[in-house]
């Protein structure tokens, strides 16, 4: 696998990269569920499959993958490599939008970030991400720019036993504002494994907003490390939509690197037949006056199985952090699974932290009053496993995001029940 | 309209036997008044006229315009028009009073062989019932019943019954928790729909509602049974004496 990079002309930094990658997947290999971290993730499967390197994927696709990017800026990514014709890459003030792979050599500003927010030596296929990584995206706003309209980077899979390794690095830099929207889904029913990695760097006083969706093909497996740096006064926000995957597990780190940082770290996640969702969350206020928010909400039907692990650190210089954590579960069959662990570590005394996690069923007092006033039952269940949901996809700023993410819940879930 | 024959039913988890024997007879453009003491299953007569599956009717009927409304579930029988406006109203998150009524209106529309209302129609529609009962418009884009106070709940029952325009209104103590201007607005709301074709079912434990919504006819109910009924009189007469004089009309 660690063949398929020519990696001759490379810079240095990025060889010592690629080589420290290559070391720390060798010595973690794949993990088992001895791993306390990846203790409800089960990888036997992996082993069964006989993988080879993403190769570039076709010119003609099953399924239209502009299908996902219909706004004005976007980029397409097939089988972790650029593609050209499907991307609309239109000059905007203050924004760099191009493939990384021209960007290690063209841009600077890379090497300052590119592997150095990331911890690959926690992350056995980050690790392998680095290793072998072909190409990807540089997202950069440069100090003060604000992108107006959304921005989305799309990956798309296609093809069968294909380990894509897609590598996306984003900069904002000061006084910065943007919407970024990064979707994966597969041509077909594509049976790949992807092992993305996301490094986002929030600079002072900048404004991101970053909402992700897992919609790859029930047949593929997904293994992603998205990791953020903020430094102060910086907002980032970011909404997990976990639809997609055989098997697709998120680890999403966020360092809260100064003060008077805003972070919200949110999640919708629905399982069916038997898919396993895992996503894995954390938080790491090392610096006073700091705000984070997480809300997780899940859906679960089916023998499919949903994990969250949710950390809070809060390191002793980081007091008057206030941060609020929330994870529930909707079950809608007796065979779903829930596995979910909230795990707070706080070393400064004088701060605000709760957690409160639910699971439950679809409550019969609203069930009943919704039928009361003649909305048939399999409608009321539509209506508030829907409602359930929108909680997350209301705090989106962007009404054409959100809508498109409701149409597609509205498709997980089964149901038609007309825009609200 | 609406009659009653010889009612018992008991809760369903534990077999409680709650209605023991309870006969009524309602006619259109009727208001008739339940009242009783705590515990005494006024409630859960409003509840079963309902179709709550958390009670079970073990003997006698309930007929409703000819028909057998026992069998019934509960959106079918809003299909026929019947409405149960709660004690505890539900909040709903996410949905807003709109969508929902819509929902509600459309599927009785369907139910009844009408055609669906268009989203343009129904917002006029809606407008309009917001205007007579005097109500704010931004009740329109709220979700249901989320955050508010007991008194917007009551008058968000009552809005809902003025959309669905259901012929048999049952209203389960409507008046708890409401001060006496929310009690008067909500009154005046179920007077407007007064009609000669819709009849009232109204559950209290107070007379004071019955000042605002004039009852013709007053059931006292105790240990599952109507013990006596009379006009509007009775309820004066009640709030006079409480209920303990009709202790010895009680057959346990």
């Amino acid at each position: 696998m660690l063949d398929a990079v020519n990696r001759d002309q490379e810079p240095e930094w990025l060889v010592s990269l690629r080589d420290r990658g290559a070391k720390i997947h060798g010595e973690l290999g794949v993990p088992t569920t001895r791993n306390e971290e990846w203790k409800y993730t089960p990888l036997r499967s992996l082993a069964g499959v006989n993988w080879n390197p993403g190769e570039p994927g076709p010119a003609v696709f099953g399924t239209d993958p502009t299908f996902y990017a219909q706004t004005t800026i976007r980029v397409v990514i097939v089988n972790g490599r650029l593609d050209r014709n499907l991307s609309e890459l239109p000059v905007v003030p203050g924004l760099t939008l191009m493939s990384l792979r021209d960007a290690i050599y063209e841009k600077p500003d890379v090497a300052l970030h590119l592997g150095q927010i990331a911890k690959i030596e926690d992350h056995t296929f980050a690790a392998l991400n680095s290793a072998v990584f072909v190409d990807g995206v540089y997202l950069h706003l440069s100090a003060g720019a604000a992108v107006e309209p959304v921005i989305e980077i799309t990956h798309v899979t296609s093809g069968e036993g294909m380990v894509i390794a897609p590598r996306v690095l984003i900069v904002a830099d000061e006084n910065s504002t943007a919407k970024i929207v990064e979707q994966y889904c597969s041509d077909g029913s594509s049976t790949n494994l992807t092992i993305p990695v996301t490094e986002v760097f929030v600079a002072k006083h900048s404004n991101v907003e970053h909402v992700r969706l897992q919609d790859e093909s029930l047949d593929s497996y997904h293994i992603a490390l998205w990791e953020t740096k903020q430094a102060g006064e910086s907002e980032y926000r970011s909404y997990n939509v976990a639809f997609g995957g055989g098997l697709a597990r998120l680890d999403q780190n966020i360092d809260l690197n100064g003060e008077h940082i805003t972070t919200r770290l949110d999640g919708v996640v629905v399982a069916r037949g038997e898919q396993v969702i895992d996503n894995h969350t954390k938080l790491d206020h090392a610096l006073p006056n700091c705000n984070s928010f997480e809300i997780y909400k899940q859906i679960i039907d089916d023998k499919a199985t949903v994990v969250f692990n949710g950390k809070i650190f809060v390191h002793q210089d980081a007091q008057k952090t206030d941060a609020k954590q929330t994870n529930q579960a909707l079950l809608l069959s007796p065979n779903a699974t829930i596995n979910s662990k909230p795990q707070l570590e706080i070393f400064a005394d004088d701060v605000k932290c709760t957690h409160g996690a639910t699971v439950g069923q679809i409550e019969e007092t609203f069930r009943f009053y919704m039928r009361s006033r003649g909305i048939p039952k399999a409608t009321a269940d539509a209506i508030l496993v829907y409602a359930f949901a929108a909680e997350v996809l209301e705090l989106m700023s962007d009404a054409v995001v959100r809508e498109r993410l409701e149409r597609r819940l509205y498709s997980k879930l089964g149901i038609d029940l007309g825009l609200m | 309209m609406l009659e009653i024959k010889d009612l018992h039913a008991s809760v369903a988890e534990d077999g409680k036997e709650i209605l023991r024997g309870i006969n009524l007879s309602v006619k259109p453009g009727e208001v008739h008044a339940i009242m009783g003491p705590n515990g005494s299953g006024k409630s859960t007569l409003a509840n079963i006229l309902a179709g709550r599956e958390d009670y079970e009717v073990t003997s006698g009927s309930i007929e409703y315009k000819g028909e057998d409304l026992v069998e019934l579930d509960p959106e079918d029988r809003a299909h026929k028009g019947v409405f149960l406006a709660f004690q505890y109203p539900v909040e709903i998150p996410g949905v807003s009073n709109t969508y929902f009524l819509r929902a509600a209106l459309n599927a009785k529309r369907e139910a009844n062989g009408e055609p669906e209302m268009g989203s343009m129609d129904f917002m006029k529609y809606i407008r309009e019932k917001v205007k007579q009962l005097g109500l704010k418009d931004e009740l329109l884009t709220r979700s249901v019943n989320e955050g508010f106070s007991g008194g917007e709940k009551k008058r968000n029952e009552i809005f809902q019954m003025a959309v669905l325009e259901p012929s048999l209104c049952v209203l389960d103590e409507t008046d708890s928790g409401l001060d006496i201007d929310a009690l008067q607005t909500v009154a005046a709301g179920v007077n407007a729909l007064r009609s000669p074709e819709r009849a009232f079912v109204v559950v209290t434990h107070y007379q004071r509602l019955l000042n605002f919504i004039v009852p013709d006819y007053v059931h006292i109910l105790m240990n599952g049974r109507i013990v006596k009924s009379g006009d509007k009189s009775l309820a004066l007469e009640l709030e006079d004496k409480g209920y303990g004089w009709l202790d010895e009309l009680v057959v346990s």
